[in-house]
């Protein structure tokens, strides 16, 4: 074995950077609050693997990128699991890389002679927040879509150039195919090379000075009047270095403790919480509320304080400002003192900074949906897109368009009961002999979704006992057709303005869709069936 | 700079520096666990996934006659992955002896699609000159196997096949 490793240490060296980076004695006083390096590099390593797992069942494109999210989610084992990683891995890693920038902020470790440390690590920490950027566009939902959507917007903000940037942003005039392909390459080719390359030189760096020591209150020894307060600097370095444990394993340790908890905190939430997946991107949907990921939360809410013309002041000069401070920061704070009570003034103004991002975030989250959030059956959704990609209205007219050879569709769901159009999707012949419907071969999941859908047309069908549901529950405050009181809104011609599901949704909780509502949710006193046969009555019955 | 000239030693115990490597390694491990074994999982899991049956229908009992094998052309959808996809193919069907047999239509040597010779009363394949006889066998020529047989059955005077293994 000896042997072996000798062989080894000739021809690489290795006893001699084992030495270096493993050996080495870090300074007295590092504690916990160092670990946050070690995590954010944990992260990036997390993000690494499920990231190119996730890549093996991923397609950049339009077509197929839902599709394919969707499969990783349902389909392979795992798979759900490791996109619920990923997700949350990002919003740890960026508060990960946010705390341990404040941590060297608020300790002043910037300073001499690790300036170029904190350039790449500001540079490093925009890698992180790009990764969000073009990574939540990647499973193109609703959210995905319009938050890059604004995103492309608010780079147009920027003057002269506005215009061009937001077009090589999205490769050309509209967000869509050539958008996601740049953003999945940015993604998975771009930013990983780079942040490689700023990771190397940021631990080069970390190594080469040596973890920065904590920030000592005595100032008299380090007085910058004194042009020798360098080399004291260095000295009282090594003291305290001397002073110090090795790297292996009293700080790898502390490191190790701090990534296992927050690996887990990370696992806990992803199994808790999943990754979820929106409904398909809807460039025509008008009734989604576009929210962004939470950390960009605070440019969001940012802009509504900046209307009009002032919004380029909010979404290029303040951001641009931020930054180059960030990047100033080592040239303008400089000298021997690094301890926050030395620098009173700017570590209070870096803390007001933080405090107004805070505040900005929590505003942000709270803003009201301003459009009712309705729920959607899923299985519609999927129906209504196969029966475009099935050219259905080559046939059959709905909603005013499509050919006249099949029946028109409009109150299909009225006529047909499911089993009735299962039946006849699997097999149009066997059903309606001499039809000349031709038999897709649809599969199980498709003939599911367009029953779903075509059930769905018309408001679907409501049973004998829906009058007496509404007399019961609801005529106590609702008129209808001459039948109750008129307390609250009169429904008689309420499916001119709403669908059966948001009347089902408004009847389950109608302070979700209008918070300004009298009306309790009546979840306890109805199934779920009763509430869907009363808001299918409702709307049968107020055309 | 780093120091290292700086002789190593440590001034802690050597029992409680094995402790900490000791802890290190069952923490490291434990994630390493929980994250490559599921990463392998998902990426080895197309090895155990079981195929879906998908009974494909193709064309009705009716007008086949007894010991003369029909081309049947159908268009299979199904699922690639995330995408579905339609993709014409063709069964050989033969009714022989009151059992109902369908072969796979591509020559077992290179994939060549055969054809049936009346005359002859045997399939030939154009490419290498492949024989196989009404039943499958390789009469002459190089295939190296008799016909791949898929699974057929009739359901209410219609006949589905189970395409298996199907380009």
């Amino acid at each position: 074995m000896k042997t072996i490793l000798d062989w080894l240490d000739e021809r690489t060296g290795w006893r001699k950077v084992k030495e270096v980076i493993l050996d080495r004695h870090i300074p007295k006083g590092v504690d916990w609050r160092y670990t946050l390096g070690s995590v954010t590099l944990f992260f990036f390593i997390l993000q690494a693997v499920t990231g190119i797992l996730l890549a093996m069942h991923y397609s950049p494109s339009p077509d197929h990128a839902y599709d394919s999210v969707k499969y990783i989610s349902k389909e392979v084992p795992m798979g759900a699991f490791l996109r619920g990683l990923h997700k949350w891995g990002a919003t740890g890693m960026v508060i990960s890389a946010f705390l341990h920038l404040l941590r060297v902020f608020v300790m002043g470790a910037y300073k001499y002679p690790r300036e170029v440390t904190w350039l790449s690590g500001v540079i490093l920490f925009f890698f992180v927040i790009g990764f969000g950027f073009t990574g939540y566009l990647l499973p193109w939902d609703q959210k995905a879509f319009w938050a890059t959507t604004v995103g492309a917007h608010m780079v147009e903000q920027v003057p002269y150039l506005g215009t061009a940037l937001a077009k090589i942003m999205k490769g050309g005039q509209d967000l869509g195919a050539v958008t996601l392909a740049r953003f999945y390459a940015i993604h998975v080719l771009v930013f990983p090379a780079l942040t490689l390359l700023f990771l190397a030189i940021h631990l080069f760096l970390v190594v080469w000075h040596g973890i920065s020591a904590p920030p000592e209150r005595d100032s008299s020894s380090f007085d910058p009047r004194d042009p020798s307060w360098k080399t004291r600097l260095r000295a009282r370095y090594l003291e305290l270095k001397a002073q110090g444990k090795s790297f292996w394993p009293y700080i790898i340790f502390k490191d190790t403790v701090a990534v296992t908890i927050v690996f887990f905190i990370v696992l806990g939430v992803a199994i808790w919480k999943g990754a979820e997946l929106e409904d398909l991107a809807n460039p025509t949907d008008t009734t989604y509320n576009p929210r962004p990921e939470w950390y960009f939360l605070s440019v969001f809410q940012l802009l509504k304080y900046f209307p009009g013309k002032l919004e380029a002041f909010a979404v290029v000069l303040l951001p641009l400002i931020a930054v180059s401070l960030l990047f100033a920061l080592p040239f303008f704070d400089k000298g021997p003192r690094r301890h926050p009570a030395d620098r009173k003034w700017l570590v209070a103004a870096g803390w007001m900074a933080v405090l107004g991002l805070i505040f900005l975030t929590i505003q942000g989250a709270r803003t009201p949906l301003t459009n009712p959030v309705g729920e959607k059956n899923p299985m519609v959704m999927e129906g209504k897109r196969l029966f475009v990609e099935l050219h259905c209205q080559y046939c059959h007219t709905l909603h005013g368009h499509g050919g006249t050879v099949g029946p028109v569709l409009d109150e299909v769901g009225v006529r047909r009961n499911g089993d009735w159009l299962a039946n006849h999707f699997r097999n149009p012949k066997k059903i309606t002999p001499g039809t000349t419907m031709p038999n897709f071969n649809l599969l199980d999941g498709e003939v599911e979704a367009l029953v779903a859908y075509m059930s769905s047309l018309g408001g679907g069908t409501f049973s004998p006992k829906a009058p007496g549901l509404f007399e019961e529950n609801c005529a106590t405050c609702h008129k209808f057709h001459g039948v109750g009181e008129e307390i609250a809104t009169d429904l008689t011609h309420i499916a001119s303005v709403r669908d059966s599901d948001y009347i089902a949704a408004y009847i389950k909780d109608p302070l979700k869709l209008n918070p300004d509502a009298a009306m309790q949710g009546y979840t306890d006193q109805l199934t779920p069936e009763q509430i869907q046969d009363l808001a299918n009555y409702i709307y049968q019955q107020g055309k | 700079m780093t120091d290292t000239s700086q002789k190593v030693h440590d001034p802690e115990n050597p029992q409680r520096r094995s402790f900490l490597i000791g802890l290190i390694a069952a923490m490291g491990g434990l994630i390493s666990f929980i994250l490559g074994g599921s990463g392998i999982f998902y990426f080895l899991s197309p090895a155990w996934r079981g195929k879906k049956e998908d009974w494909v229908e193709v064309g009705p009992v009716e007008g086949i006659q007894e010991g003369t094998p029909i081309k049947l052309d159908y268009v299979k959808r199904k699922m690639d992955g995330w995408n579905v996809i339609e993709s014409p193919s063709s069964v050989w069907v033969i009714l022989q002896k009151g059992e109902w047999v369908a072969y796979d239509p591509h020559c077992t040597h290179l994939g060549c699609p055969y054809r049936w010779d009346s005359a002859k009363q045997a399939f030939l394949c154009p490419c290498h000159g492949g024989v196989f006889s009404k039943d499958g066998k390789v009469v002459s020529g190089p295939p190296p196997k008799p016909l791949v047989r898929f699974p057929v059955k009739i359901t209410g005077g219609t006949i589905y096949v189970l395409p298996e293994g199907a380009a």
